[in-house]
């Protein structure tokens, strides 16, 4: 049991150690790919994802007439490498699930990015994620931010997004059951959970996805946890961000 | 291919000015459902569900077959979604769009994951032979909200499906036809139904978003985000799905939650009663028409 | 909500002071050399105030917002849409990006590469989110300029320039999205050949190739490489090729009939000797490097950034090795920093 309720409600710690209400070491770099437009590198406790944006550049396709070719489209593709998780396994490009979360970050960057500024153009979003523990879509959705601020793609704000899970499942209505912020695979697993990604500092949800049975009471506490997550690592990709530019001005020379 | 028509830029003004009023285009208030029908065909496990002017025709079949190895309990229940070009001309049967992939993977999310259907009650002859429950949808008119729709059309037809009787002696299985035995109900453990959610920007200045339901196609053509929430009468989430789209204040979102808890207890209720009728008028013709000495006149 | 949430305490910490090492840790990500910011020289600006995007940068309702900011309706904040400095500019404040794509600008000279042939005109790749358009108008045709253009042209459009072939222009004008329509009206501009083309980031958001008074300028170089002709493009494409020298020298305007003949269009390189060759391949190692290091890339720096080559090579006894990188980068750096 990866979350064993009797050894938790001695100490309140996880499996890995953790309290109930703590990120995993979230680490992330900016423009890791010198030749792409944009680029990031980011990391989520051992879920590592790689991501290059491409663009504004000219629209693929049958050029003018497009569907809604007065903004820029947006195209994501994710690729999970064989090694990522414990078994090795070969995702097919088909698989309905990674459309799914495809179509959810070329969704939620549509309506955060300035897509008016660039009529008939294309951003591509390329992740290749390359290790998996948990937090796939949080750890995708970073570090297309990161990657679009390096490319220096005007947007409204940050796009933070984290999990939260709730300690018991769902049948029991354990009023004291604890919040569980940032979860990993086996807490994936075994446990009811959601993803939730939210614009900046404010309380405004972008992507909210939640697979597991929850009773509805313990959502209210899941989405309180989750979003406050979101703005610590709001903080965290800010002052990456905030790092290279200043490295930048250092860096530069008359 | 024919490309999807899309609402001219008088459409969309006259529609945003109608929200900044308060106004729906066809005069429902915000969080009004639209009329809801649902009949049952002549064989077990068809289902018709009408909303407004989608329409949803749901059939469900089984059969015997050997179960996946690595699940050697389980029956297996699969959900087909087909948007053919009679629902709208831009629809090709032979690639999935891509709102096709988001309905059949928020069905499956809702009906499989959740195991509204106890798979384990499936199973004939473990490791050998299960049942294989097969819910095919045919959308027949798209006029919006085909998600909630559907799972409304999967949900009715499954409770309204009889399978095959059976009596197993150590490793065979006899199947009895429905004149030799009466077939059996399913077991469903709960009944988790979608309610949709349309966001659109505010229309005042630093207002909330905008929360319509059940969104007619050209709404939905027209809005900007939307989330589906699967929840069961019981008060258990079985999804949630926002897939990005435009943000929503988080409290608004709960109160969403609320709504759809709501909603979900009267359409539960109604598809009770609507199953309660069919079941009626069955007997009545089965068994109570042989003993009855009346003519119909 | 009545839930306070403790911060991660290890999170950040780690973070910050294992920064050096951490990224040599993780390896295959490399940070280094990359390009960095170039203000430039007109604008004014605070150096080291950054802003990144959702951030504040002012609610001062005497500014107006430039480029890179946002105003929500309803309120007088102005806040940033992409990372980067504030640049303020008499009453108007806007956010100059770290690094972005190339936005042409009327009177930009480019160097492009035609991406489409179509009826009547080319599209030409210039680094921007949208192809320019070139059309069949704007270009010289050979046998005088006050030639008309008639429907053999279009139907042998591919005889002047076909997908593939570089070429220097100017930016005519802008048309609503923001792409560009070329010219190259002028004996300056035209077809691309006897050289080699490197990609720098242009003029975006800083680093790379800056605006200047000479984009095209022709440098002697040493060790008998003769002549060679640089071309920095706005967006950020360069061309460093063999100087070819037209027949008849300078040309009165009376007389550019003459001028303008079949050759100009050719695509056949001419011969260009080993010693250029090397030439080429140095000018083409400064340039990296200064992007590298982040100074300016303009005709200023480019040819210090050759002499000072030059003067590193020159001290290594031996074969001529215009390589730049390691050492003798370091060393070209410095010399260029003491100037």
């Amino acid at each position: 049991m990866p979350l064993d309720t009797s050894t938790y409600s001695l100490a309140l710690l996880r499996l890995d150690g953790r309290r109930w209400n703590e990120l995993r070491r979230l680490t992330a770099q900016i423009s890791t790919q010198v030749a792409a437009d944009g680029s990031s590198y980011l990391e989520m406790g051992n879920t590592k994802v790689m991501c290059t944006v491409a663009g504004p550049s000219e629209a693929k396709g049958a050029g003018g007439v497009r569907l809604g070719n007065d903004r820029a489209d947006i195209r994501v593709s994710i690729s999970i490498a064989g090694f990522s998780g414990v078994d090795r396994k070969k995702s097919g490009r088909n698989d309905k699930r990674l459309m799914e979360m495809q179509h959810t970050i070329a969704s939620a960057f549509a309506q955060n990015l300035f897509t008016k500024l660039y009529p008939h153009s294309t951003i591509s979003l390329s992740i290749h994620v390359l290790s998996q523990d948990g937090s796939l879509l949080a750890a995708c959705i970073n570090a297309c931010t990161i990657a679009l601020i390096d490319a220096g793609v005007p947007m409204h704000d940050y796009i933070c997004a984290c999990t939260a899970g709730s300690t018991s499942s769902y049948s029991s209505n354990d009023e004291t059951a604890d919040p569980l912020l940032d979860l990993n695979t086996m807490e994936e697993q075994e446990l009811p959970f959601l993803t939730v990604a939210t614009m900046g500092e404010s309380d405004s949800v972008s992507v909210l996805i939640m697979e597991t049975k929850v009773q509805v009471g313990r959502l209210e506490g899941m989405l309180a946890v989750g979003v406050d997550g979101c703005k610590q690592v709001r903080a965290i990709l800010d002052g990456v961000a905030r790092a290279r530019g200043t490295k930048m001005l250092e860096g530069s020379r008359m | 291919m024919p490309r999807e028509v899309e609402p001219s830029v008088n459409e969309r003004q006259f529609f945003e000015k109608a929200l900044a009023e308060n106004l729906r285009l066809d005069g429902r208030a915000f969080d009004q459902f639209r009329d809801l029908e649902l009949s049952f065909g002549d064989e077990f496990g068809v289902a018709d569900v009408r909303l407004g002017k989608t329409r949803i025709h749901t059939n469900i079949s089984a059969e015997v077959t050997t179960p996946y190895p690595d699940k050697p309990f389980d029956g297996l229940f699969t959900i087909t979604t087909e948007l053919s070009p009679m629902t709208s001309p831009h629809y090709e049967t032979s690639r999935p769009s891509d709102p096709e992939i988001l309905l059949s993977r928020i069905l499956e999310k809702n009906l499989r994951r959740s195991q509204a259907l106890d798979t384990e009650s499936l199973c004939l002859i473990a490791g050998h032979k299960v049942w294989s429950v097969r819910a095919d949808v045919h959308i027949l008119s798209h006029d919006g909200n085909l998600i909630d729709a559907s799972c409304i059309s999967v949900l009715a037809a499954l409770q309204h499906f009889r399978k095959p009787d059976t009596s197993s002696e150590g490793e065979n299985v006899t199947v009895y036809t429905l004149e030799e035995r009466d077939p059996v109900p399913l077991s469903l453990l709960h009944f988790p139904y979608c309610v949709t959610f349309s966001f659109y920007p505010s229309t005042v200045e630093e207002g909330e978003t905008v929360i319509l339901l059940d969104s007619t196609l050209l709404e939905e053509q027209l809005r900007e985000g939307s989330a589906t929430i699967g929840i069961n009468k019981d008060g258990e989430l079985c999804q949630i799905a926002k897939l990005g789209g435009i943000s929503v204040d988080a409290v608004a979102f709960l109160g969403c939650v609320q709504v759809a808890l709501a909603r979900v207890k009267e359409i539960s209720t109604f598809v009770i009663k609507r199953l309660a009728e069919d079941a009626k008028k069955r007997d009545k013709g089965d068994l109570m028409a042989e003993l009855r000495a009346e003519n119909d006149r | 909500m009545a839930i306070t949430i403790l911060a991660p305490a290890p999170a950040e910490p780690i973070y910050r002071e294992v920064d050096p090492s951490e990224d040599s840790d993780n390896g295959g990500a490399d940070l280094e050399g990359d390009h960095e910011m170039r203000p430039t020289k007109r604008a004014k600006h605070s150096t080291f105030s950054i802003v990144t995007p959702g951030e504040v940068v002012t609610d001062d309702a005497q500014w107006m917002r430039g480029h890179g900011t946002y105003i929500q309706p309803g309120s007088t904040e102005i806040i940033a849409t992409v990372a980067g400095t504030i640049q303020k500019t008499n009453k108007l404040l806007s956010v100059r990006p770290l690094r972005a794509r190339y936005t042409p600008e009327i009177g930009d000279l480019v160097v492009g590469r035609i991406m489409e042939v179509q009826s009547k005109r080319w599209r030409v790749d210039v680094g921007a989110p949208n192809l320019a358009d070139l059309p069949l108008a704007a270009i010289n045709l050979p046998g005088g300029i006050l030639r008309k253009r008639t429907e053999t042209d279009e139907l042998e459009i591919r005889t002047f320039f076909s997908e593939g072939d570089l070429l220097v222009a100017e930016v005519q004008s802008l048309r609503q999205d923001g792409s560009a329509s070329l010219h190259t009206r002028s004996l300056k501009y035209g077809k691309l050949r006897n050289g080699v083309f490197m990609s720098v980031t242009g003029t975006g958001g800083g680093g790379g190739v800056v605006r200047a008074r000479r984009q095209v300028w022709t440098i002697d170089t040493m060790h008998g490489g003769g002549k060679v002709d640089v071309i920095l493009g706005v967006n950020g494409y360069i061309w460093i090729s063999k100087h070819i020298e037209v027949a008849g020298g300078e040309t009165a305007i009376t007389r550019m009939e003459e001028s303008i003949s079949a050759t100009v269009y050719s695509s056949q390189n001419e011969y260009i000797g080993p010693e250029t060759r090397t030439e080429i391949s140095r000018i083409k190692g400064v340039i990296t490097l200064l992007v590298e290091q982040g100074f300016r890339v303009d005709e200023d720096m480019v040819m210090k950034g050759y002499e000072a080559a030059v003067t590193v090579d020159d001290e290594d006894l031996g074969e001529t090795n215009v390589y730049l990188g390691g050492a003798k980068g370091k060393k070209v750096v410095d010399l260029l920093s003491e100037k």
